[in-house]
């Protein structure tokens, strides 16, 4: 036997968007502003996922400015409309829509004086990058000019907006119900290296395919993906709470093993854009999804590998060696082997 | 207490100034001269978020006393670039969306900096081993690792400056690369944090945690405590009404504090807030607390055997919650199965290890609103909770959420928001928290540890006949999310396959562990990895391979899930066949054929690690070692 031995092993996954067996709903504010920007107010701060940027270009998209150009206030509870919370893979798809929809109200009010000032029919006009025209004459300004006049007609264009996503609850004896509106789907196929003497295992790759929906900026996408993946790697390989008797053993980062630099697979990812048709922005979310499929799709890459099928998470490297020495007659020749290996190491 | 005057350089002002002697460099940096761009991830070395250049070598600031640093050229992350502007490596950091929640970012920055200042042409590999000792749990490093490329790139003349700036917009700014917009404030260490944020009078408080996984509590004696100098207020739950008291995301069995009995160990019994943080902490030993110890119950299996120790009087079975979900009838689908497997499969509990420790900050404004400042991903919920048991109008609660420095679920939880404003109501004056990451892991919920029993029916041809799916989860000492975490594992169970005939339950059970609550995925992996498992397992036995046996059950449009939802739209057909093409696969059953496959390696995948194999071979090992 090798004592470095590859395999693959892939696995698909399922998840719904957005809060479970339940309606969920998500509001926001909008205005043009001063100067052709505009002020998005909605009960969202950051957690990191890239929300700010991702609300930003919807706003900015739908109003036809930059997204620079767009203030969004933080999450609070006593100066912004309800949105609920930054969890279940909802921010992109309640709080996205919502804030489509309400930047969708502001512009209209803004394209009603300006379609009456201009005499032209409102649905000729357009706007992107900063930008207002009409199609129908060679009339352009900027929405900075455009603002002005909305305004000295009397007119602040606002909009606000709810968008609703209709889950229903479950019967409580068959479970039966339609808990969300919106399913995303994935696979994940990962290579893996085993080394048989030390039980130590490397993810070389991760081909990551995620349907999310309409992607509003596929970089961000990247990124939740890569750090889903590593995620689902370190709970595959390394990471676990242990407790005895209710005493953690692990209190610190000295205990509690994490992915580091060293432990990354190349993660090549692929986005399935399968847009939402219930929502007016298509797109879904990915920041739970991207986890799922990555410690199985191991799991059966280090079954293809040696052989060993490992149940129970996370494989350490002391697992995969009882799991060798149970399924490999002796096995105890190789620990020998490499205990004399690392020894002569140390000695040279 | 005893005082030390420093001198020191620090981006490249000079400084003069006497301090506490018990300081790290990290205090020195955050508390004296205002510097919180450096952060304070673990205290212990090990996370990074604190490194700083001393003496242009790359430390960890928690690990240096300050008196250790006298006469020392410090540089920290905000004297990279001068103020509105950013170093290449910044920009490259902006560029690529090297960024996420931001927290590991400045120390990051600093490692990725010194890693191009050691060795302006360290390749990847180099690169890897010298971000080694800083840990991000967003990003999973890829578009680190690219912006540390680029900016080498850009830094050696490889690439044109413009290389760093924003691509161009087309049509739209939907499916648009566009730049993070607070990443400057991250890669520059602007941004302020819950524990960056003071206030003017603003107190420290400290919590006391129990010691024992279950104990009655006979009594506290918070006298001395609150006699001392500097301590203004000592709070337990007698300071929070009764008959209102508890919070959770689903049932309300936690109290603000530990009421009658503690359940954890690590649980909060009492708080204090005082004029400084080691006053508070001085104060914590003077609080005297009698326990009786409980018997305790600490694997779910147990929990629900007979006799076992109650956790909760409400719940005397100690099942937190039970999901079932029926289809079909599994009797006939298991009769009509050509081959059945029957298997055992378990997940770990899981920290989520996001490096912000949990902070806050509450305050009583001018119009007597309660105004709690915190990284808490349901500002919404929160204040609904917290109006109910303090009795105030629900517009005399106001909850803002601060910058989250990584969540994924683990800061959904009200466990310490509570305490905060009632010492603010009791003061009337700024309170802030601030939790050491040993605190953190202690007091915070975990992912769902989970044991699973599966049967699976199905025919040669690959197709599912039945699936029996049992869950049993350790909930921990407090509900949280116990209730949806079981119900999303329930729904998701047999995975993105058409199943007639089903019948799956999860079950969430108390015990005196730390509490498992929302994590990432939210019990849905925990499923998944059992049934995925399981369809590899049933490839092998039927001598299928594993895409196929999935195409073969997948879920289409028209299909029925696990709840019996008629789905109007499907993709894991482009999903699977995007993998299979995407990766190269070589089809086949997946018995142990690793060492016969052809499609290993190349150019999508990076190499094996071995480390120190870098300086195996090179002129300078030992240099580089000193170094």
């Amino acid at each position: 036997m090798e004592r470095k031995l590859r395999g693959r092993g892939m696995a698909a996954s399922w998840y719904g968007i957005a809060r479970t067996a339940t309606i969920d709903r998500a509001g926001a504010w909008a205005e043009l502003d001063d100067g052709g920007t505009a002020k998005i107010v909605t009960g969202v701060t950051e957690i990191g996922e890239g929300i700010l940027t991702l609300l930003a270009q919807v706003a900015a998209d739908e109003l036809g400015i930059k997204p620079s150009e767009v203030t969004i206030g933080d999450n609070d509870t006593a100066r912004s409309p309800e949105a609920a919370h930054a969890g279940a893979t909802r921010q992109t798809y309640m709080i996205g829509n919502s804030v489509h929809l309400a930047a969708r109200e502001a512009k209209k009010h803004l394209f009603e004086q300006l379609a009456d000032h201009w005499g032209v029919e409102i649905d000729s006009l357009q706007s992107f990058d900063g930008e207002v025209w009409s199609n129908d004459s060679n009339l352009r300004i900027t929405m900075e000019e455009a603002v002005v006049i909305c305004k000295a007609r009397g007119v602040v264009p606002v909009g606000s907006a709810s968008f609703t996503a209709h889950g229903t609850g479950l019967d409580p004896v068959d479970g039966s119900g339609s808990p969300w509106q919106t399913y995303v789907f994935g696979t994940q196929v990962a290579e893996v290296e085993v080394d048989t003497y030390t039980g130590e295992v490397q993810v070389l790759g991760i081909w990551a395919v995620h349907d999310v929906g309409r992607a509003i900026n596929p970089r961000g996408v990247e990124g939740q993906i890569e750090g889903g993946v590593v995620q689902g790697l370190g709970q595959a390989l390394m990471e676990d709470y242990q407790t005895v008797n209710g005493h953690t053993s692990t209190h610190g980062f000295a205990k509690y093993i994490l992915p580091t630099s060293l432990d990354i697979p190349q993660i090549n990812c692929t986005l399935v854009e399968d847009h939402d048709p219930l929502s007016p922005l298509g797109a879904k979310g990915i920041g739970e999804p991207a986890l799922v499929p990555t410690a199985p799709a191991i799991m059966n890459a280090i079954y293809d590998a040696i052989g060993v099928r490992m149940k129970s998470l996370p494989a350490t490297p002391e697992k995969i060696l009882e799991a060798l020495n149970k399924k490999t007659h002796g096995r105890e020749h190789y620990v020998s082997a490499a205990r004399e290996q690392r020894a002569q190491a140390h000695r040279g | 207490m005893p005082k030390l005057k420093i001198d020191l350089e620090v981006n490249n002002r000079k400084i003069s100034k006497e301090t506490d002697a018990h300081k790290r460099l990290l205090d020195f940096l955050r508390d004296d001269l205002n510097l919180t761009g450096t952060k304070e991830g673990c205290g212990a070395g090990e996370c990074g978020t604190c490194s700083v250049f001393v003496d242009g070598k790359l430390v960890k600031s928690c690990l240096m006393p300050v008196a250790k640093a006298s006469g020392a050229k410090i540089e920290t992350i905000e004297g990279l670039a001068d103020p509105g502007s950013l170093t290449p490596m910044q920009k490259a950091f902006h560029k690529t969306g090297a960024s996420q929640c931001g927290y590991c970012i400045p120390g990051m920055v600093m490692a990725a900096t010194s890693a191009l200042r050691e060795n302006p042409k360290a390749d990847i590999e180099e690169i890897k081993e010298r971000l080694g000792g800083n840990i991000c749990r967003c990003t999973g490093y890829t578009k680190i690792f690219e912006a540390v490329e680029l900016a080498k790139a850009v830094i050696a003349g490889d690439m044109p400056e413009e290389a760093l700036n924003e691509e161009e917009v087309g049509k739209s700014y939907i499916g648009h690369n566009v730049r993070r917009l607070d990443a400057p404030s991250k890669v520059s260490g602007r941004l302020r944090y819950a524990a960056d944020m003071k206030m003017h009078d603003m107190l420290q408080m400290q919590v006391l945690r129990s010691p024992h996984p279950h104990a009655k509590i006979v009594s506290i004696d918070t006298s001395e405590a609150e006699a001392m100098d500097g301590v203004v207020c000592v709070i337990t739950s007698d300071d929070v009404p009764e008959q209102t008291d508890g919070f959770g995301v689903f049932v309300h069995d936690q109290p603000i504090m530990a009421r009658g009995k503690v359940r954890h160990v690590g649980e909060a019994v009492a708080a204090v807030a005082a004029e400084d943080l080691v006053i508070a902490r001085k104060a914590l030993s003077k609080i005297k607390v009698v326990y009786e110890e409980l018997p305790g119950v600490y694997d779910p299996e147990d929990a629900m055997k007979k006799g076992a120790a109650v956790v909760h009087d409400y719940a005397p079975d100690n099942i937190v919650k039970h999901i079932p979900v029926r289809k079909g009838d599994v009797d006939t689908g298991f009769a009509n199965a050509d081959l059945i497997l029957e298997d055992e499969f378990s997940t770990q509990q899981v920290e989520h290890a996001y490096l912000e420790p949990e902070a806050g900050i509450a305050y009583v404004d001018a119009d007597d609103v309660v105004v709690v400042i915190s990284p808490s991903q349901n500002i919404t919920h929160h204040r609904h909770m917290l109006s109910h048991i303090l009795g105030l109008p629900i517009n005399k609660v106001r909850f803002i959420m601060s910058p989250v420095g990584g969540g994924f679920g683990g800061k959904e939880d009200m466990i310490y928001q509570g305490m905060l404003a009632v010492v603010a109501m009791k003061t009337h004056r700024p309170v802030q928290l601030n939790f050491t990451r040993e605190e953190s892991i202690i007091a915070s919920a975990k992912r769902h540890p989970s044991r699973t029993h599966y049967k699976m029916g199905l025919k040669w041809n690959g197709e599912i006949t039945a699936i029996q799916f049992s869950m049993i989860s350790d909930g921990g000492a407090y509900g949280m999310s116990s209730e949806g975490v079981m119900r999303k594992a329930a729904i998701l169970s047999c995975g993105p396959y058409e199943v007639h005939n089903l019948s799956v339950d999860t079950t969430a059970v108390y015990t005196n562990n730390t509490p498992s609550g929302a994590f990432r995925t939210f019990g849905g992996m925990q499923a998944q990895f059992a049934t995925e498992s399981m369809m590899d397992m049933a490839a092998e036995a039927l001598g299928m391979d594993p895409f196929e046996i999935r195409r073969i059950n997948m879920m289409k449009i028209g299909s029925k899930t696990h709840t019996q939802h008629k789905l109007t739209a499907a993709s894991l057909d482009r999903c699977l066949d995007a993998a299979e093409t995407e990766s190269r696969w070589e089809k086949g059953t997946p018995n142990v054929r690793g060492d016969k496959r052809s499609d290993l390696g190349g150019d999508d995948t990076r190499a094996p690690c071995t480390l120190g194999a870098r300086f195996t071979n090179g002129k300078n090992t030992n240099e580089e070692r000193v170094a």
